[in-house]
């Protein structure tokens, strides 16, 4: 009882002494909420990407098959389907066209993908994705939300035209909208069938950009991959599992670099704390020399400083990891889009869920927090040793 | 009231023992002060006066020899208790007051209770009592910074009783004062002597050293207590 109201005191003390140095406590409170803020707001941000991207690659062919020629990639026949055939535990081929189609007034590149979902397994549950509306029939797409935001330029986009390659138009009726959570994949994207996706882009009837294989059971997706790429030389064969180490790689890679830059704003943060705990102002100095001298321990005034330290950065780590999740949230993660997304000229709007997990939040606690109490409580020490005697003279 | 007295005997003080700067600051220092009793403590500036106030008012213990304060013999005290029993025992009046400017009257009256866990409502009922009795009660939620000088005083000796403490020391009371204000100070002194309190000043100023309230002069030369 005793030593709680001990500490309630001290910490009332702590409080006004705050208030009394509240632009330096202001100072460190609004640098220490950055250094949060930025820390906090791209490991939301990388975590809900990489989560995103997870979620929706569910979705891609357990193996794509792409021809290559001179190490680029070229459409491939549909015979290729029949020399298949030999292989046991493959459930389905699909031909898949997946391409680019700059529109010239927006300057954007949208994403085609031509599919026949009606004739893949588990085909219908593309209809998943789409927020409005129904897999596409003949003439018909279903839009990215970009793609559609773009087509519609305030109107609805029902009717739209496309250009083939010899200019003449193609004319598509919008069957649906993709739902904003499959943004990361399908913002600049336009789904249809394969027929249609052919014709807009002048492929001959025989060829597809690549093929999607569904396997009968998972677990032999590396064998069976590794049976189409002895079996056909000319191509490339990627799996899901691969896809999904690519975008965990690009991500991770983007998030090593941003993260190094963080970490040096960190450093600095550190430095900058320091040298304002442990620069003691003649009056700090004097003011602990008159505590110890009317009869405060040692440990009171580092008790004293600790619970400034704390204050400090309990304040600090609210605001900033508020300010954050508000980034993340409402913002788009406006700050880290551009490292964290790259090249595209349709940039996704992205809905991004911050995911906020306890391992992730206590890394960053002790990344922020242990160095600046650290920062606080080691020269208070030094301070708090300073003879009583001093306020003598 | 604990019977309060100081005794010191053949207590020697050196600072930096060992090292090239080591300054001998007291030397055989043999004084008894009595209980209930106002000396003063008299000598040049560097004569040792300050040193030997540290040792009385728990401080420091001396480097050697033995000293009894309040009946508690401080001589290897750990540091730690040092500052319990001069908590308990010792109320300091500083000669440039050192109150902090920032506080108000009240917060730095109650200031040495703050450790002790004693709440906000029993803090500001002791310190109204003394503030009263101070006549600085109307100053009570004021800045420190924003009152007299002699106001500032009564404040440091408001926190020097808001203890309780049955010894006062005085360093330099009266350096900053004119000679209205100093005569209050020696008529607060004497208050405080008649309530109980042992009172050790030390001072130059011949209003306190041939003030009939003084009962001693213990003149200091050197480190060593000069005996005329």
């Amino acid at each position: 009882m005793m030593s709680f109201a001990r500490q309630a005191n001290i910490i009332d003390y702590s409080l006004s002494s705050l208030w009394r140095r509240r632009f330096k406590s202001l100072g460190v409170m609004v640098v220490f909420a950055g250094v949060i803020f930025l820390l906090a707001s791209f490991q939301m941000t990388t975590k809900a990407l990489t989560n995103a991207a997870s979620d929706i690659l569910a979705f891609a062919p357990e193996i794509t098959i792409q021809k290559m020629k001179a190490g680029r990639q070229e459409s491939i026949p549909l015979e290729y389907k029949e020399k298949l055939a030999v292989i046991l535990g493959i459930r389905a081929i699909t031909p898949r066209i997946w391409g680019y189609y700059f529109n010239e007034t927006s300057g954007a590149n949208y994403t085609v993908l031509g599919l026949d979902p009606f004739s893949m397994p588990l085909g219908d549950q593309l209809g998943e994705a789409i927020d409005t509306g129904a897999l596409p029939l003949d003439h018909e797409a279903v839009l990215g939300q970009g793609v559609f935001a773009e087509l519609a330029g305030g109107g609805d986009a029902v009717i739209f035209s496309l250009f083939r390659p010899d200019l003449s138009l193609k004319t598509f009726s919008r069957a649906g909208v993709f739902k904003a959570e499959t943004n990361i994949l399908t913002y600049d994207t336009l789904f249809m069938n394969l027929d249609d996706a052919r014709d807009l882009f002048s492929l001959p009837a025989d060829m597809a950009t690549d093929l999607c294989v569904t396997v009968a059971n998972p677990n032999e997706v590396q064998t069976i991959a590794k049976k189409i790429a002895a079996l056909l030389p000319d191509t490339r064969v990627v799996t899901r599992q691969q896809i999904q180490k690519t975008y965990q790689g690009v991500f991770g890679w983007r998030s090593g670099f941003a993260s190094i830059c963080l970490l040096t704003a960190l450093a600095a943060f550190i430095i900058f704390a320091w040298d304002k705990a442990s620069g003691l102002t003649p009056e700090e100095r004097k003011e602990i020399s008159i505590l110890k001298i009317i009869g405060w321990q040692t440990s009171d005034v580092l008790t004293l400083r600790f619970w400034e330290g704390v204050t400090v950065s309990t304040v600090s780590f609210v605001v900033g990891y508020t300010l954050a999740y508000v980034h993340v949230s409402f913002f788009e993660a406006s700050l880290f889009r551009p490292v964290l997304l790259g090249w595209s000229v349709l940039h996704p709007a992205l809905r991004l869920v911050p995911s906020v997990e306890l391992g992730e939040t206590l890394l960053i606690l002790c990344l922020t927090v242990v160095p600046y109490l650290a920062a606080t409580i080691i020269p208070a020490w030094r301070a708090a040793i300073i003879p009583a005697d001093s306020a003598l003279n | 009231m604990t019977a309060s007295f100081v005794a010191l005997e053949d207590v020697c003080k050196i600072y930096n023992q060992g090292q090239p700067n080591q300054v001998r600051a007291l030397h055989n220092i043999n004084l008894v002060i009595a209980a209930n009793s106002m000396v003063c403590l008299q000598g040049a500036s560097g004569s040792g006066k300050s040193t030997l106030l540290s040792i009385i008012g728990c401080v420091f213990p001396p480097t050697s020899g033995r000293a009894t304060i309040a009946g508690k013999a401080l001589s290897r005290m750990p540091d730690r208790f040092l500052t319990i029993h001069r908590r308990n025992t010792i109320g300091f009046i500083f000669q440039h007051f050192n109150i902090l400017p920032d506080l108000t009257v009240l917060e730095n009256i109650t200031l040495p209770l703050m450790p002790l866990g004693i709440g906000p409502g029993a803090r500001k009922e002791r310190a109204e009592r003394l503030m009263e009795m101070l006549s600085i009660g109307h100053r009570s939620n004021f800045p420190a910074r924003q009152i007299s000088g002699g106001e500032l005083q009564r404040v440091a000796i408001a926190r020097a009783l808001i203890n309780d403490p049955p010894i006062v020391l005085a360093d330099e009371p009266t350096a900053h004062l004119d000679h209205t204000l100093s005569l209050a100070f020696m008529e607060i002194m004497r208050e405080l002597q008649r309530a109980g309190k042992t009172i050790i000043l030390t001072s130059h100023d011949p209003l306190i050293t041939q003030h009939p309230a003084v009962e001693r002069i213990i003149a200091i030369e050197d480190g060593e207590i000069h005996v005329p």
